[in-house]
């Protein structure tokens, strides 16, 4: 069992994704930083499919009834234990010791694993929250999380995972509605740069800049994915993110590469975004690196 | 347009079908869907009017052997067997339709209030797909006496349960969210249960009735 002290501000348990369920309407949610979470369970010795806690906000603070390895992952993050300790690394926590995460000022989500996972109730094949249903709520002080069983020991800190670039330019793939825009348009797309817009939040990153408006406006309703750049009718575009809709009426511009979703979801609002284009083989490059990159041992 | 099949992202494919709603197409989609699911076991995918989105893991799939599994579905889709299923279930929602939309979508229309809920709850519809939200099924198709643009500035809260009206389309939403649907009515009946072994309570290819309370 873990207990949370401060719970931060709309902090949630969060594992890869609840993909079960899409036809049904139900979003993937899910980390909205992935590779962040997918490190901090790495680096504790979790299965992929493990949860972890999603912090938003500051101050994070926590014990633990049972002596584990944790890990923090996201921008700018680090951790307290008896001494400041960086993010992206494993630490040995014993029982009752306090802990406390740190966002700094431009982080958006920080990520906590704790060694055997945070164990709740999946729902649906998942134990991601999807706070608008009803699926998983969010987290108070006072609260209470199971873990799952753990062999992890003193011997398995310290280990290390190189943390993401968190900077303003991300990959991404043309289309699959490029053909909706002038040339000139998606030329301007990918030479321009966006401003993240403060109503962003975890189902997209809204963006401001020159409007890069599609011929027509919307189609009909249409499966999305993560990384999809939607464009409305007034030309300001929205990059999604894991509690997207599964469905949307807008024309997809661009779709941010699996790899570089994480970069999206972290900028602050009034930080500057830029895409660049990149085809099919690079973004397969970049999962790969990141998939050799969570190989610590 | 012909049907073709291109990326989206490293991870998934889109297939497009058509640009406008065809009942027929619908069911094409529906059909690629749950081949891709069941037979081909890629990953999740996801029918919409006249498209669908194919997910797959890319380090595990190549895509472009994606791609060839695709187009050849997209071949032969006219061919596929449907599998017999069960009698398409009637799912009947008790409607209070008092909706904040009900009078001027009635004048819009030329209708009078009598008459539109009478247009609107006279009607089965069938349920194509859904999406959205999690239990938000796209019915259709309304009487077309029944004028139903989207607002003009969509509502920032609709509430849980309002039976709505857009395009042609009818719906419910099964959670409050924002939305630009014109609001005719409401219902008491839980769209979504995540508990229950059937989490939603309109599955595609359902039919649907608004019984008026």
């Amino acid at each position: 069992m873990i207990r949370i002290i401060d719970a931060g501000l709309r902090s949630t348990v969060q594992d890869r994704g609840r993909f079960g369920h899409l036809r049904s309407g139900v979003p993937p949610a899910g980390a909205a930083d992935p590779f962040a979470l997918a490190a901090a369970n790495a680096l504790v010795g979790n299965a992929t499919d493990a949860a972890g806690i999603e912090i938003i906000g500051t101050l994070f603070r926590f014990t633990s009834d049972h002596s584990r390895v944790i890990a923090v992952a996201g921008r700018d993050v680090s951790l307290t234990t008896r001494s400041r300790l960086p993010g992206w690394s494993s630490v040995f926590v014993r029982a009752g010791q306090t802990v406390t995460v740190h966002s700094g000022e431009r982080t958006r989500f920080a990520y906590l694993a704790v060694s055997g996972g945070i164990a709740t109730e999946p729902v649906l094949g998942s134990r991601s929250s999807y706070v608008p249903a009803g699926l998983g709520a969010v987290l108070r002080a006072g609260d209470t999380l199971p873990l799952g069983d753990s062999d992890t020991g003193a011997e398995d800190a310290a280990r290390r995972i190189e943390p993401t670039t968190y900077d303003e330019q991300v990959r991404a793939m043309a289309g699959p509605h490029d053909d909706r825009f002038d040339r000139d348009v998606s030329a301007r797309f990918f030479d321009g740069a966006f401003v993240v817009q403060p109503a962003s939040d975890r189902q997209g990153v809204r963006l401001g800049g020159a409007p890069i408006a599609p011929r027509a406006g919307e189609l009909l309703s249409c499966g999305v994915i993560a990384g999809a750049v939607q464009v409305p009718r007034g030309g300001a575009p929205i990059v999604l993110l894991a509690d997207h809709g599964t469905t949307g009426g807008y024309p997809v511009i661009a779709t941010v590469i699996a790899a570089d979703i994480g970069k999206v979801a972290q900028r602050m609002p009034g930080e500057s975004l830029r895409f660049r284009r990149v085809e099919r083989d690079e973004a397969l490059d970049a999962l790969r690196a990141e998939r050799h990159a969570l190989s610590v041992r | 347009m012909t049907p073709r099949v291109v990326p989206f992202g490293e991870g998934a494919l889109l297939v497009e079908l058509g640009t406008e709603f065809q009942e027929n197409v619908v069911d094409r989609a529906r059909r690629i869907a749950g081949h891709w699911e069941n037979i081909f076991t890629f990953g999740p995918a996801v029918p919409a009017y006249a498209s669908v989105v194919l997910r797959f893991d890319p380090l595990r799939i190549e895509p472009a052997k994606a791609e060839t599994f695709a187009a050849e579905l997209l071949g032969r889709v006219e061919f596929m067997l449907v599998t017999p299923t069960t009698p398409r279930r009637l799912v009947e929602i008790p409607t209070t339709y008092d909706g904040p939309d009900l009078a001027e979508t009635a004048e819009r229309s030329q209708l009078t209030v009598e008459e539109l809920v009478a247009l609107h709850s006279k009607r089965e519809y069938t349920a194509y797909f859904l999406g959205f939200m999690p239990g938000f099924a796209y019915c259709g198709r309304l009487d077309p006496k029944i004028v139903s643009s989207r607002l003009e500035r969509p509502r920032e809260r609709v509430p849980a349960g309002s039976v709505a009206v857009a395009d042609g389309q009818t719906g419910v939403y099964p959670f409050a969210s924002p939305g630009g649907w014109r609001l005719l009515g409401r219902t008491e009946l839980a769209m979504f249960d995540p508990g229950a072994a059937e989490p939603v309570r309109i599955s595609a290819g359902d039919r649907v009735r608004f019984v008026p309370q």
